[in-house]
């Protein structure tokens, strides 16, 4: 961003100011509260197109109506306070003030987790937010990434920067998949949402590289609610990757992220996920994450594939579903997850694969791990509508038990209309085999040891779907959560 | 005095109002707990309200279309003429039962024949066991089904009036089945809603045979709730079909209580009706209890069957078994909702669960929900739905056996049935049932 830019936008922000309300603008903060002053602020703050600001406002309209009517989604196995959304600030300004001088004064145990999950030093800079000067490498290596992108005609930045550079682009998509009417948290996000990724592939075009939000760090700030558009056009490939293992103190208790994705014909998009967010204090279970997620993708296009796969071991709460509308003929949707829940940790996550197009098939395999006082659900649906011929399902949801005061469940929802459909649901639910253990034990492995290669075996199968890097690094990540849960 | 309901108003309303006017036209009048609960549970029904779409267990099926009609609540007994003639064709071979017959809900004495039993065995009216085992009823009566969250058992439990009621002592063994026919007749739209309650004490062995069909094209609505008991080291095997064709629709609530090292076996089949609800629950309460849930639906015409199905272990070191199908022709649709429900310290529990479907047409539905709610870790529970067509191998196999395409399709849906119909314990019940499924199969196809 220029410096005219950012003059420009600090004016307008000073403007608004004036007619709005009395705190200090230099916190780069927004007053708490929900207001459509306060969406105003924020799309005037990020200098957005008069549309946008419309749209937002419109969603706010709607979530407003839906606040009224007193409305909260309150159906999934989540035990948690409803959210005081006037408590929230809505917008503060990216933070570019570095933490930490250097590497030495980053407390001792992040750096040993770090060790442990085999991070390299420059992206540990990143993540424990060293000064920007300090992690040159890295931001090189992000500019060398960006150029190879371009020659490729693939868009990757800030739903931001996007918004201004392609509008058309964004315009046409932006809320196909997850319109604001979608649910109460997909209605605030669309009103509020500060940031996110915007990733653009043009026809043909296999993309170079995993994209990472990982290089970007230094320039994010996202904050609170994200927003992503992923758009794959014809015959098109792109691997996109979230979060990290690393573990992350979020400032915002609450987290309502929107993902939308569309898959035109022949194309193809791959989603990771992998959220370690702070899960709350591990005896009470106070000031976890809320993180309410609504993610789903649009097979668009004939022979297009949307695959989520995801690793989910943080939050106090969680609740996502992300989902596959398979409206192209032929269209394939996956769904690979392992949720690990311990402490007071709460989780209800799932999918929906939705049939539509003829031919299309779905895969969903869910692990869900639970220990101490943590609940996990397994929440899905499979729909195949009336003309959505030989359908094809497999689902499979094991859940294993680590402790006999956690909670494991399933309810899985399937709808079939169609008679060629073949779909096949399958769940256990157990605690890990004494036979398991004892042959283990047996080789010499210790309780722990043996804990961690049969949980790990247990989700191998998911963790084989993340990119390769990660694979490993999730690996050790479960590792490390599975500390303490032995007994 | 029957008292018809009027559609102007709300319909809890109705009811409300039909309860005042109706007071006295009870069960057992004269149990002061009974009239209690009758109290308790009118003024439940009228807070909770008629079960809607709205409501997550409600999700699949619409209870308004069929309840809000101006049916006739009979309150007094006033039995239409029914002969032996008119309930011979739904009698089952070979089965030589005590015979119990219900009227639009009330126990027809004329047409039953419960022939000698063991000593101390009762097979009766519930009004008449109210007034001549108090102490037997009371015990058991309203113990098993809770009505605070279910409108429909509350509406039964407010207008209780008769049903089937057998009673077997403690170590006894009732070699002979017991047969519950259930007939629906007369010209009226009825909205009837019989309670039954079936006690099985500690050691003794019953099996109860239930069917319910309907002589009359008249729109009935049916309001069921059956409460079973079997003491330690019981063993009660149920079974009921539920065949009342396209005009009757029916809420049939059933809730199975058992202690320790018993067995409680439940067989379900439903192969017609207008839109039929069941909600089974078992509760084996003591160790080493053996739970069984078995169903079967033939869907056709427009048909919509609703099961919904709770196995509530709050015990530890028990086994379920649950196993649904289902064939859908037409535009018939199936709901299926299994829950195996593992309490905290309900340790060592092995539930099985499988739910299977046939769609044979498009405008055929399947709304299935196998759930499992766990807080035990030392348990082995697991759950299986699946959803297909006939399998075309098979098909050409039979084909190339000399079959032709409807031969072979039916015996492949025949074969599909088969693994349900195999849980029935009775023979003479398993032949008659496979013969109804058989013929329905060969029916559908020509």
């Amino acid at each position: 961003m220029s410096q005219s830019e950012t003059e420009y936008l600090q004016g307008k922000a000073d403007e608004e100011y004036k007619h709005g309300w009395t705190t200090d603008i230099k916190t780069e903060k927004a007053p708490k509260g929900l207001s459509e002053d306060i969406v105003r602020y924020i799309s005037n703050r990020k200098d957005e197109p008069e549309w946008l600001l419309e749209w937002r406002l419109k969603a706010f309209r709607h979530f407003k109506q839906r606040i009224e009517s007193g409305e909260y989604p309150g159906w999934a196995h989540l035990d948690y306070e409803e959210p005081d959304f006037q408590d929230i600030s809505y917008f503060s300004a990216p933070d570019q003030k570095a933490q930490y001088d250097s590497l030495d004064e980053v407390p001792d145990e992040i750096l040993e987790t770090f060790e442990r999950l085999g991070i390299p030093l420059e992206e540990q800079k990143a993540l424990t937010g060293v000064a920007v000067d300090a992690v040159m490498d890295s931001v090189s290596v992000a500019t060398t990434f960006k150029e190879k992108l371009e020659e490729e005609g693939v868009l990757f930045m800030s739903f931001g920067e996007a918004a201004k550079e392609h509008p058309d682009i964004v315009r046409k998509h932006l809320g196909t998949v997850i319109p604001y009417t979608d649910n109460l948290y997909a209605a605030l996000n669309s009103a509020v949402f500060s940031d996110g990724s915007f990733v653009y592939v043009p026809e043909g075009v296999d993309c170079p590289m995993e994209l990472s939000t990982y290089f970007r760090i230094n320039e994010q700030g996202t904050g609170q609610f994200e927003r992503t558009l992923i758009v794959a056009e014809p015959d098109s490939y792109v691997s996109y990757l979230e979060g990290c293992t690393a573990p992350m103190r979020k400032e915002n208790q609450l987290h309502a992220a929107v993902v939308e994705l569309i898959a035109h014909e022949d194309a193809e998009i791959k989603y990771s996920t992998i959220q370690n967010w702070y899960p709350g204090d591990p005896d009470t279970g106070e000031g976890g994450v809320y993180n309410l997620v609504t993610k789903r993708g649009l097979c668009k296009g004939d022979n297009s594939k949307i695959s989520w796969t995801q690793l989910e071991t943080g939050s106090a709460v969680t609740q996502k579903y992300p989902s596959v509308i398979l409206a192209g003929d032929d269209s394939v949707g996956e769904f690979y997850s392992v949720a690990f829940t311990k402490g007071h940790q709460q989780a209800d996550t799932g999918t929906k694969m939705q049939h539509l197009g003829k031919n299309t098939k779905s895969t969903i395999i869910s692990k869900g791990i639970s220990a101490d006082l943590a609940d996990n659900s397994y929440r899905g649906l499979v729909k195949v509508s009336k003309n959505a011929d030989n359908a094809r399902n497999f689902s499979q949801c094991d859940s294993m038990l680590l402790g006999d005061q956690c909670g494991a469940h399933t309810y899985p929802y399937i709808e079939i209309g169609n008679p060629s459909a073949q779909v096949e649901h399958e769940a256990t639910t157990s605690k890990v085999g004494e036979d398991q253990m004892f042959y283990c034990h047996s080789r010499g492995l210790g309780e722990e040891e043996a804990l961690k290669l049969i949980v790990n075996g247990f989700c191998k199968e998911i963790l084989a779907e993340l990119p390769m890097e990660f694979a490993v690094e999730a690996k050790e990540l479960l590792a490390i959560e599975l500390e303490g849960s032995v007994g | 005095m029957p008292t018809t309901l009027d559609t102007d108003v709300r319909p809890e309303d109705r009811f409300v109002s039909a309860f005042k006017v109706n007071h006295g036209q009870t069960l057992n009048g004269t149990s002061a707990s009974i009239a209690q609960q009758r109290e308790h549970a009118i003024e439940r029904f009228a807070q909770l309200g008629l079960p809607t779409k709205e409501q997550e267990a409600y999700k699949y099926t619409n209870l308004a279309t069929v309840i809000d009609r101006p049916y006739t609540l009979p309150l007094s007994p006033e039995m239409p003429a029914v002969t032996e003639e008119d309930i011979a064709p739904f009698e089952i071979d070979d089965l030589n039962a005590h015979r119990l017959v219900l009227v639009n809900g009330r126990v027809h004495e004329g047409l039953s024949d419960i022939g000698d039993l063991p000593s101390g065995v009762i097979i009766s009216s519930l009004d008449r066991a109210g007034q001549e085992h108090p102490d037997v009823v009371e015990e058991h009566y309203g113990a098993y089904v809770d009505f605070e969250d279910d409108a429909m058992a509350a509406l039964n439990t407010a207008f209780v009036q008769d049903g089937a009621f057998v009673y077997v002592p403690s170590g006894t063994l009732l070699e002979k089945p017991v047969f519950v026919l259930h007939v629906h007749a007369g010209e009226e739209d009825l909205l009837i809603q019989p309670r039954h309650l079936f006690v099985v004490e500690d050691g003794a062995v019953a099996q109860i045979i239930e069917k319910q069909h309907s002589l009359t094209d008249a729109r009935t609505f049916t309001n069921t709730v059956t409460e079973m008991y079997a003491g330690r080291d019981a063993n009660l095997q149920h079974s009921i079909t539920q065949h009342q064709g396209d005009h009757a629709s029916q809420v049939m609530t059933t809730a199975g209580y058992h202690r320790d090292n018993s067995t409680l076996t439940s067989n379900l089949f439903s192969l017609s009706g207008e839109v039929v609800r069941n909600n089974q629950t078992l509760t084996p309460d003591g160790e080493h209890c053996e739970s069984n849930l078995y169903g079967l639906v033939l869907g056709k015409g427009d048909m919509h069957v609703d099961n919904h199905t709770l196995v509530d272990h709050v015990h530890a070191d028990c086994a379920s078994n649950e196993l649904y199908k289902h064939i859908l022709n037409d535009r018939s649709t199936a709901v299926f909702n299994g829950k195996v429900f593992v309490h905290r310290d309900s340790q060592r529990i092995d539930a099985y669960q499988q739910n299977d479907s046939m769609v044979l047409t498009n405008e055929a539905n399947i709304y299935t929900k196998p759930e499992l709610e766990i807080y035990a870790d030392d348990v082995l529970c697991s759950h299986g739905a699946t959803s297909g067509q006939i399998d075309r191998e098979g098909l050409f196999y039979l084909r190339t056996r000399g079959l032709t395409e409807n031969r072979a399709r039916i015996l492949m849906l025949q074969a599909f049935a088969q693994e349900v119909l195999d849980e029935i314990r009775n023979d003479a019940v398993k032949a008659h049932i496979t013969g109804v499924v058989r013929d329905r199969l060969a029916r559908s196809f020509t």
